[in-house]
């Protein structure tokens, strides 16, 4: 009699791959803040906390920290959800393209985000220029780069969300007498809800662990703790009191992100038999809703990558004779050598983790771990870690691959999810091996998702700024921090000529997406986005 | 010829209970023979045939083909063809490459697989579709490809899961009959699985109903 005992997949061995990396590179790192934390203090850990708490200037970093990023999540969602319905259900010339812009930030490097914002708003932008206003030394600059990076995702999830709201559901309703209105907030509205909170947790998150933004937008009085625990750690050489903080901000983190993760377990997605079909705007006020909907996005998404253009164009030919300087050109050189790195370490990992997770709910879980983590916390655990190794340039890989691969795993695990199961099982029983059928009917299927991925993990490293500036050597400067090297010196010069080389990154990180992405290619295959940015 | 003895397995519902899909089931399939099994929909069915070919292990009994036990044998060498419900045709392929597929996993030249698909599709009346993407055919000429690609290699088995119930009832009765035909003269060992008795009796010559994990003879 054949009896078959339960045995682990050979696939599952896979993930011991991508847990070693995690573990070496991110969880170990943690722990020794941790232990830098509790014993690095000269008085008792509880006292310090409390020490940090007394501390009106550090008080009001954490809470200015949360501010932020709750202010950022009300924004969004107050902007979101209006363009998210028009794009769910305006049929119009340019909403295709529009949907494929909404991708666009997350292509965009941190650097470049904040010098569009500073190009825009600063006391040089453009409407300074035209209105004599700015916004330097306001709240306002961060929360604006925030909602330039976090506002397309939120209109994402919620235009994904409204795609799977049931017609027949919406039509029962207007049968029984609800008004579009009535029907959006009886029908369409409870129906979106978890899919916008989860977005928002991704968005809290991003705001509260970003670093790039703040300490370019935020200055002396708006910058966040990670900006703080920087500062503690590569100016004033405070390693135990960044520990607390960083062990503080790293709990605070971990509850948003359980929150988040019980919300996307909790958030069912059916099937879309009955999506609503679109409809061509058919009033002036249906026009004037699309109309409204394209302006929002054109001024928190589009204008600050437009006045990096124009500025760029405006510096003039000096500056950009500076991309041609030997920094300049060494800068690019260790950017793409940096990047191209990373990526084959991150199509390992993600490749192996996506495999792995298809058999383990726990390794699914795992892949999303760098997305939350303070990319601040995990540099500067690695260079408390590894002090030995902080002149070896695989650390700095390394670091930029943990940044990177979650691209990878969620964007080829989701693809795996959708491979129809039939599909494989008719392989087998034509003759294919698991290798065979892994060649020639999985990577086919899953190929685009797989360059899709790749194309954001390549994007990751291209503008990766936080890690960079911790762990980089003189010899090892990069776009981002050549540019923040220019931002800090005194000059109209310095500050054109950052600006070119921020145009600069952003054309490389535009043509690198395009050269992985191939958009030439469409098979049908419709990917889901992988929520995650390069907002560090 | 295939029997199966003594064949037993349950799953596990999500209120922490279990639920018997097969009971001990015997069956025999003689070469040349088309053997309907008839359930419906949660039955088992398809997860019979699933185990026949290997997908799916079973919690007990033998499954053998000639005298020989299968236990062990990976999918891939039980040489058994398995039509799908939705056809599991490769989206990624032309048609021509998916009737291919088979021969080249045994081994065979793609020229040479391609050259002796083109001719199989020459029969089933597919060949000037040989270039075309299988999406952008019509139900009917996919179930002809996906039966060109089972017959090609010139299985041993050929399991058949509701082969017609994605297709409308004027193309399920032509095709039957056509697929009938196509059986016969490869003359292989046929499970048929449908709901529609109708459809049972037309094409095979024994009938079975399995209901509760067991299956009865209904001719």
């Amino acid at each position: 009699m054949a009896m078959h005992r339960k045995r682990i997949p050979p696939v599952l061995w896979l993930g011991l791959v991508p847990l070693s990396f995690l573990s070496l590179v991110m969880l170990a790192p943690l722990l020794r803040i941790g232990v830098e934390a509790v014993t690095g203090a000269s008085g008792a850990t509880g006292a310090m906390v409390a020490d940090l708490w007394r501390e009106d200037y550090l008080r009001w970093r954490i809470i200015w920290s949360f501010v932020q990023a709750g202010a950022t999540c009300i924004a969004a969602l107050v902007l979101a959800v209006p363009v998210a319905w028009v794009l769910a259900r305006f049929r119009f010339a340019g909403r295709g393209l529009l949907l494929r812009l909404l991708m666009l930030p997350f292509v965009v490097p941190t650097l470049v985000a904040a010098m569009g914002v500073l190009a825009l708003w600063g006391p040089h932008g453009l409407v300074s220029g035209w209105f004599g206003i700015h916004l330097q030394d306001t709240p306002w600059l961060l929360l604006y780069g925030n909602l330039f990076f976090n506002l397309c995702l939120v209109v994402r999830a919620g235009v994904d969300a409204l795609g799977h709201v049931s017609a027949a559901r919406v039509a029962a309703a207007r049968t029984l007498g609800a008004s579009p209105w009535r029907v959006f907030w009886r029908v369409e509205w409870p129906a979106i809800v978890p899919w916008l909170a989860s977005a928002l947790c991704l968005v809290f998150l991003y705001c509260l662990s970003g670093f790039g933004l703040a300490l370019v937008l935020g200055g002396q009085r708006y910058a966040t703790a990670e900006v703080e625990i920087y500062t503690l750690v590569a100016h004033e050489l405070q390693l135990a009191q960044a520990g607390v903080l960083t062990v503080c901000m790293a709990l605070l983190t971990a509850l948003v992100a359980l929150a988040y993760a019980w919300i996307e377990q909790h958030l069912a997605i059916p099937g879309r038999p009955d999506a609503i079909a679109l409809r061509r705007p058919a009033s002036w006020r249906q026009w004037a809703a699309v109309g409204g909907a394209v302006l929002v996005l054109g001024v928190f998404c589009g204008a600050p990558l437009l006045a990096i253009a124009v500025r760029a164009v405006q510096a003039g030919a000096p500056a950009w004779a500076t991309v041609l300087e030997d920094d300049s050109l060494q800068a690019v050189g260790n950017t793409l050598r940096f990047t191209a790195a990373a990526l084959v370490l991150a199509v390992v990992l993600g490749v192996t983790h996506a495999l792995a997770a298809r058999r383990s709910v726990w390794l699914r879980a795992a892949a999303f771990l760098p997305f939350v983590v303070s990319p601040v916390a995990v540099a500067f655990g690695l260079l408390l870690l590894y002090p030995q190794w902080t002149a070896s340039l695989w650390i700095l890989v390394a670091a930029y691959a943990l940044l990177a691969y979650p691209f990878v795993a969620q964007s080829l695990g989701a693809a795996l999810d959708q491979l129809p199961l039939h599909l494989t099982q008719a392989a087998r029983t034509l003759g294919a091996t698991p290798w065979r059928l892994f060649w020639r009917v999985t990577l086919p299927l899953v190929l685009p998702s797989l360059r899709r991925g790749m194309a954001f993990a390549a994007a990751t490293a291209l503008g990766e700024f936080a890690v960079t500036l911790f762990l980089s050597r003189p010899e090892w400067t990069t776009l981002t921090t050549l540019i923040y090297e220019r931002l800090g010196r005194p000059g109209a010069g310095n500050r054109d000529a950052a600006l070119v080389l921020a145009a600069l990154l952003m054309l490389l990180a535009l043509l690198a997406f395009l050269l992985i992405d191939n958009p030439g290619r469409r098979d049908g295959t419709r990917t889901r986005l992988v929520a995650g940015a390069a907002h560090a | 010829m295939l029997e199966l003895r003594a064949i037993r397995k349950t799953f596990d519902d999500n209120a922490g209970g279990h639920w018997l899909l097969a009971d001990g089931l015997d069956l025999v399939v003689a070469a040349g023979q088309t053997v309907a099994v008839l359930g419906p929909s949660g039955s088992g069915k398809s997860t019979l045939l699933k185990i026949i070919a290997g997908l799916e292990a079973q919690d007990g009994g033998q499954v053998l083909f000639d005298g020989d036990d299968l236990a062990g044998v990976p999918t891939e060498r039980r040489r058994f063809a398995l039509m799908f419900q939705d056809f599991a045709l490769f989206p990624h392929l032309n048609v021509l490459d998916n009737v291919a597929f088979g021969l080249v996993e045994q081994g065979r030249g793609r020229a040479a697989a391609r050259a002796q698909a083109l001719d199989l599709l020459g029969v089933f009346g597919l060949h000037k579709h040989a270039r075309q993407k299988v999406w952008k055919l019509s139900g009917g000429e996919q179930q002809r490809v996906a039966l060109a690609r089972a017959l090609i290699t010139a299985p041993r088995l050929l399991l058949l899961d509701e082969p017609f119930s994605a297709l409308d009832a004027q193309l399920r009765a032509s095709l039957r009959s056509e697929f009938s035909e196509r059986i016969a003269a490869a003359g292989i060992a046929t499970v048929l699985v449908t709901h529609d008795e109708g459809e049972a009796r037309a094409m095979a010559q024994q009938g079975f109903r399995l209901d509760q994990g067991r299956l009865s003879r209904i001719w």
